[in-house]
Order: structure tokens, then sequence, then C-alpha cells
């Protein structure tokens, strides 16, 4: 093997993607190479600094995505819903007027008779609510919105319209189901208001949720980008009971950063400073200097006392 | 997320057994759906975000991959692993999204600020939980470096490396995923790294 046609395997080595006779040839290779040796840790190098890149992805972003995917695919339960019931019930029609062949004559008129009375009560069940079946309606209003227009060639118009019904779900704070839809709650763009009290029952709920990492990730999403400062204050207060993990402690380090309202920085360094770790002594050190509001600049110097740290970087 | 009160199911705490998931979502247990969607949907969204380029775009990408798979997982025959169908829908998606803007020229990940021209994408990622600032400022400049490396990739180059380095697949699973040989992939694979060897150089 040549120096050249080990630098081209090196990468695949590294990845184990090579057979194992070009393996062996390779170490061989590499044994009596000093350039090569040179080479194959250069890229080892190489991949351990691809491995720094942060792997995280934008919690706020995931959980819009997630929050879309919920309710395009309660859309998509909703259209099997109704095709399928619909279809249950004229197979469930058709297979009991099939049924009626095997049965013996006389008994044939009050059979058919009473068949026909169960397909007018599976049509008045099932029928589509314009055409008047609107009990379904009537219990649960349905919300429509226009969300696409397209023209076609044909001189017709593709409407989408999504349509959402209103349901009336309860249960306790406990229950993983409720804790869902409140965490749905959180991210609810429309109604700050719905936002605050879904973050204040979370925050009370007891603590030993089934799901409490996604009720952190809601949370951490809201202190991140809720345009509400209340909204935001409201997820700290939620935040506090997972105020040690380190990914809630970089959201808490970056709305100290970045926050304009001067309550929510203040209660960031509140959280922040109730559990000691010197990595925050140097978010505080760099904060403190630029920081406008004279009350958070002297909790910020407080807290940086109480860690026995400067307040400043030399 | 998906269903009512009414039918709580209790697998939330359970620990992730993923053929009785998917058996149980295939069943329509819409809360095994959103199992396997937590399970997966990071590692999804990163991808369309670093094959893509776009935030805006992977978020459509998410969006179409799952829904693909809530529609089609009916058909999944086990023939393959789940995250080898899942990635395969996503790479696709991605792939088709690209050809699409082939036509029009490449968008850049760039926006103005008051502080001059910020990628977005180095937006998205937050910070590590080492706050000490001079390894902050030095993983800002290598998340910068490496972000600038994969934008020189072509998309094809940057598909299989996102997939061999970062989703550990194999070269065999991901020449499937693209439609092409292990080989080809092997030497895609080989050019992406060089180039981005080449544009990391600093840093090593």
């Amino acid at each position: 093997m040549t120096c050249l046609d080990a630098t081209k395997e090196i990468p695949n080595y590294c990845y184990g993607e090579i057979s194992s006779e070009t393996e062996e040839t390779l170490e061989a290779h590499l044994a009596d190479c000093a350039v090569c040796q040179k080479e194959l840790a250069r890229h080892r190098k190489f991949l351990e600094l691809l491995d720094e890149r942060d792997a995280m992805v934008d919690a706020g972003l995931l959980v819009e995505c997630r929050n879309e995917l919920s309710r395009a695919v309660r859309r998509q339960i909703a259209v099997e819903g109704s095709h399928s019931a619909g279809w249950r019930g004229w197979q469930r029609a058709t297979e009991y007027l099939r049924d009626l062949s095997r049965v013996h004559i006389p008994f044939r008129i009050p059979v058919g008779a009473m068949a026909l009375m169960f397909l007018g009560f599976l049509a008045a069940r099932y029928t589509p609510e314009k055409f008047g079946g609107v009990r379904e309606a009537l219990a649960a209003p349905m919300f429509s919105s226009v969300s696409s227009v397209e023209p076609d060639a044909s001189g017709q118009v593709q409407i989408a319209v999504d349509q959402t019904r209103r349901r009336l779900v309860s249960g306790t704070p406990e229950d993983p189901s409720i804790q869902e839809l409140l965490v749905s709650g959180v991210n609810d763009g429309t109604n700050p208001t719905v936002r605050l009290r879904s973050i204040q029952i979370l925050h009370e709920a007891p603590s030993n949720n089934a799901d409490s990492q996604q009720v952190c990730l809601a949370l951490r999403g809201a202190l991140d980008h809720d345009p509400s400062a209340a909204v935001r204050l409201k997820a700290l207060d939620g935040l506090k009971q997972c105020a040690t993990d380190a990914a809630v402690r970089t959201t808490l380090a970056n709305a100290l950063r970045k926050d304009d309202d001067p309550n929510v920085r203040m209660k960031a360094i509140d959280l922040l400073a109730a559990h000691h770790d010197d990595s925050i002594v140097g978010v505080l050190q760099s904060l403190v200097q630029r920081e406008d509001n004279p009350y958070v600049r002297g909790q910020m110097t407080q807290m940086l006392a109480q860690f026995n740290a400067s307040p400043g970087t030399y | 997320m998906f269903q009512a009160a009414e039918t709580v199911s209790a697998t939330l705490a359970a620990p992730l057994d993923e053929t009785g998931l998917i058996r149980a979502a295939q069943n329509g247990d819409q809360e095994a759906f959103e199992r396997l969607v937590r399970e997966y949907d990071q590692a999804v969204l990163r991808i369309a975000i670093n094959i893509l380029r776009s935030p805006d775009e992977a978020r459509d990408v998410y969006q179409e991959a799952f829904l693909k798979v809530y529609r089609n997982l009916s058909s999944f025959r086990f023939d393959c692993s789940f995250h080898t169908w899942l990635y395969r829908i996503v790479t696709n998606i991605c792939l088709d999204h690209l050809r699409r803007r082939k036509v029009r020229k490449e968008e850049s990940t760039a926006v103005e600020t008051s502080d001059g021209p910020v990628d977005r994408l180095l937006q998205l990622r937050e910070e590590g939980p080492h706050s000490d600032p001079e390894r902050q400022t030095w993983n800002q400049e290598l998340a910068g470096g490496i972000a600038h490396a994969l934008a020189g990739l072509t998309p094809r180059e940057r598909t299989v490396f996102e997939l061999r380095h970062y989703e550990g697949l194999r070269l065999r699973a991901i020449g499937d995923m693209i439609g092409t040989t292990e080989e080809a992939a092997k030497n895609c694979l080989f050019r992406a790294t060089q180039k981005m060897r080449m544009s990391l150089e600093t840093f090593v």
C-alpha cells in the first residue's frame, strides 16, 4: 500500500468502514510509516473537533415543530375518523343485507324491513353535518379557518380549510394527558392568559410527573421566546424545580444576557444563585459591567461576592 | 399530546421498547406514536437543519416526515431498523427540497442585524453547559467554522457526511437512502471530509 492509498483509506478506517483485508494492509503500512501515522493522528483530531459541535437543537424551534405536528396529526385523525365511521356504517349495512340471502324466506320481509330501518338509522347517524347531522356539531362547536386559496388551470379554486373542534377535557394536574395539554397551552401563540395559567398549574402540580423533561423543555422555550414578560416570569417559577439541570442553567444564563425585562433578569439571577457552579461566575463577570439596571447590577455583584469572585475579569 | 384524557396510557414513564412502540402505533396507539416522535425528532430536525441550512425549511421537513411516518407506519414491515426507515424518509424529503430549490439561488443563512451579519444557524445552537467565556468564544468560532465548512459541501456530500458522522449510519444504508452504491457513498464521504479538513485547518 502506498502513502496515497493509505491517506484515502484513513477516513474510512476511522469510521470502521473498510474490509478486514484493507484494514490489515493499512495497519501494516501505518506500523512502518511515520508520515501516515501523523496523518492518522491529524484526522482523528479533526474528527474529535467535529464532535465538539453542539448537537442540541433550539428548544423553541423543537417545541414549535412538536405543536405543529400535534395539530396536523389531530387533523388527520379527525379526517380518518369521519371517513372510517361512514365506511364502517356502510360496511355493516351491506353485510347485513348480504346475510339476508341466507335467511329463510318467511323471515325475509320483516328482517328486510328491520335492515332498512337500521340503514336509515346509520344514515342519520353518520350523515355529514351539512346534510343535517348536527348533533355532534352542536355538542362540539367547529372552528374553521382558511389556510390557503389556490386557483387551478381549469378555473376552479382549491381552498384548504383547517377545522378545529372544541372539546372539554378535565382531569387532575398530575394526569399525564392533562400535563400534555398544559404543555401545549404553554406554547399557545395567541393567548397569553392560557400560557400563564398553563405554566402556573404545571408549576403547582406535584413534581413527580411522568414527563418532567417535557415540561422543562416547554418552560425553557417560554423563557426563551415568549413575548410576554409575565409569562417569562411565570416560566422562571416553573423552572425552579429543575434549576440544577445544565440545560436549564444555560437557558437562565441566556435570559440574563438577552432578556430586556429587569424583573426576569433578577429572577434568573435568583435561580442561578441557588446552586453554586463556577461556570456562572464567568457569565456574571462578563455581564455585570454592562448591566444598565442598578438593582440587577447590585444583585449580580452580591452574587459574585457570595461566590468569592471579583466583579470583573482581568 | 394527541389524545384526550379518557385514554390515558401508562407508556410515558416506561423504558423504550421500540418494536413494541411501533406495533402499538401501528394499531393506532397515539401515545406510542408520540413516544416514537420524541425519540427521534431532535435528530430529524438536526439532520434537516444541517442538510438544508434553513430552519424554516427544516421545520417543514419535520412536519412532512412525521406525517408520512404516521400515514405509512402500517406498511412498515421491520425489514430494516425504524431509524433507517425514518432517516430515509427525511433525507428523501430534504433532497426533494434541494431539487426544488435548485432552480433558484441557494439561500444564505446570514441575516443582517445591528451587529452586522449573523448566521441564523449559529443563533439556533445553544451554548454548552460550560460557560467559561474563553471556551465559549472558541466554541462559537468553531461552530462558525464547521457551519462554514458544511456550507462549502455539495448537498449530497453534506447529506452523506451528516448521516455518517453525526448520525452514525453505515455507508451501505446511506447509499440505499440516497439511491447510490456503498462505494459511491464512500467516495462522497472522502470528498466531504477532505473539504471539511481543509476548511477547518486553522482549528486542527
